[in-house]
């Protein structure tokens, strides 16, 4: 397994596909690790992209940090596999914790990248983002890894996804609990501790980029992704339908086939951000519909948006 | 070799042979730690590390006696040979840029226990068919779970204000107390059959 080396600490990563195609970075959410993006490596490598996956300092296979992860790290860590691309166009992918290294990293280095797609991500810390995240730290601290997988999957996953999977959870839980040790997951978290918004840089960012956010999100709900359609010029929100903050399991075809489409969107020329709000399909391969004119795209219940 | 214990037999018991050397090993961690702690206790601190000193002392020592009782233990001839080797790596070290701060000793303590804390997961070694109800299987989950709540005072500690001019020291210590206990645990494990390093 390959690694890239910042200072003193390892970082694994796996690339396939072939050298000369453009590039799809895909980056982890917190308790994530680089396994988790399989069904999009095949789906990618099968559109004719090169798919590189990484786990990120104190997570899986990298080496874990034993008491500070600072996040700049992990845009160095980031900076170091995009290195290893080559020259060739590259689109850059996160969820959640990874959207939010991804979103760090374009605005530090936008000029390497050509499209940009964060999903089920944030920007600032609201009060409730906060105050969830500091209760799933206690919740870590107090119960373990396993208790905050306890708290996530209900909240991250729809009741379809889990129905048929409630009598083995432990075995979906497993992975993810022997590869993530609590103390990285710690340092994971605490890594927000003087976390700053990058709100006010984002308008940095002036590559491509569409923003997926789940019809359902509760972590990191609609308002949190409009303020990256809002301040990032070439962007567009596009709503999965029926899906909550870990969409990227659960609805991984639909995902694999938005992402390839947004590249091959940009590479051919016909992208148009517009700040447009969409409705994504509910199957891969159907279409984008354009959110309702005149309703609220920030709204649970069909309101009219307010005059501008 | 393996990346978990076993095989299990047919009531999903570990080896006793796999047993006996990971109790040994992690008696003599937590053991060298309640030790230390025991020492530490007579010391004037401040009242809230004095109630967690306590707290720590007497969970070390409840790890040791449950392990003493819930494995099944076999004669195992390398014991004494490698038992030897495990306690001197838990002798207090100076700690390089802190020597002769008043703070170089808990500081070792406190990167010693976070490292065995922290480092040593003996609950993830346990294949999916172990048997819960095992007295062996039950106690190295607990003692999984354990060493995550006592991790927190040391975190606590050395992320502390009152270290935070020592920042790069206590780091670098840190690192390379957990990169020690690694290797002794891996090498312990291996001794069974068990491989966990990583692909370097």
């Amino acid at each position: 397994m390959p690694r890239l080396v910042h200072g003193s600490y390892r970082i694994r990563y796996e690339l396939d596909g072939p050298a000369d195609a453009p590039a799809y970075v895909l980056v982890n959410g917190l308790t994530q690790y680089s396994e988790l993006w399989s069904a999009y490596r095949e789906a990618l490598l099968g559109r004719g992209f090169r798919v590189a996956t990484f786990d990120l300092l104190g997570q899986g296979e990298s080496d874990k940090p034993a008491l500070f992860i600072n996040q700049d790290d992990q845009v160095t860590a980031l900076h170091l596999l995009i290195g290893e691309l080559g020259d060739g166009p590259i689109f850059l992918s996160g969820i959640s914790f990874g959207g939010l290294i991804a979103l760090r990293y374009a605005i530090e280095h936008g000029e390497r990248i050509s499209g940009l797609v964060p999903m089920s991500c944030f920007a600032e810390l609201t009060p409730q983002l906060l105050l969830l995240g500091n209760a799933l730290r206690t919740g870590l601290i107090l119960g373990g890894t396993s208790y905050l997988q306890d708290l996530l999957l209900p909240m991250n996953l729809s009741d379809q996804w889990l129905k048929p999977l409630l009598d083995k959870l432990d075995s979906v839980k497993r992975q993810g609990w022997l590869v993530n040790d609590l103390y990285a997951l710690q340092n994971l978290m605490e890594s927000f501790l003087d976390f700053e918004p990058l709100t006010p840089r984002l308008a940095a960012i002036a590559v491509p980029t569409m923003i997926l956010n789940g019809e359902f999100d509760f972590l990191t709900p609609r308002a949190l992704h409009e303020t990256l359609r809002v301040e990032i010029a070439d962007s567009s929100l596009v709503i999965i339908p029926k899906a909550y903050h870990a969409f990227t399991l659960e609805k991984s075809a639909l995902t694999a086939d938005l992402l390839a489409r947004f590249a091959d969107d940009v590479l051919a020329g016909r992208w148009q951000g517009n700040k447009a709000v969409w409705i994504a399909p509910e199957e891969p391969g159907g279409e984008l519909a354009p959110f309702p004119a005149g309703y609220d795209h920030l709204r649970a219940i069909p309101i009219r948006a307010a005059p501008p | 070799m393996s990346r978990f214990l076993g095989p299990l037999d047919s009531e999903g018991r570990v080896p006793s042979h796999q047993q006996t050397r990971i109790a040994a090993f992690l008696i003599s961690a937590h053991g060298a730690l309640a030790r230390q702690y025991a020492m530490s206790l007579p010391m004037r601190i401040e009242a809230a590390w004095q109630t967690e000193l306590n707290a720590q002392f007497y969970r070390e020592s409840e790890i040791i006696s449950l392990l003493q009782r819930a494995t099944s233990w076999v004669p195992d001839m390398a014991l004494p040979y490698m038992a030897a080797s495990w306690e001197t790596a838990w002798f207090p070290k100076p700690v390089e840029g802190l020597v002769g701060q008043p703070l170089a000793l808990p500081i070792d303590l406190a990167t010693r226990a976070h490292a065995i804390h922290a480092g040593i997961r003996p609950a993830a070694l346990l294949p999916v068919d172990a048997n819960v109800n095992d007295p062996f299987v039950s106690a190295l989950r607990r003692i999984e779970f354990e060493s995550g709540r006592l991790l927190q005072a040391q975190i606590l500690f050395l992320k502390g204000d009152s270290l935070v001019p020592f920042r790069d020291a206590v780091s670098t210590e840190l690192e390379r107390r957990h990169a020690e206990i690694r290797k002794l645990w891996a090498d312990t494990l291996e001794s069974v059959g068990i491989t966990v390093r990583q692909d370097r």
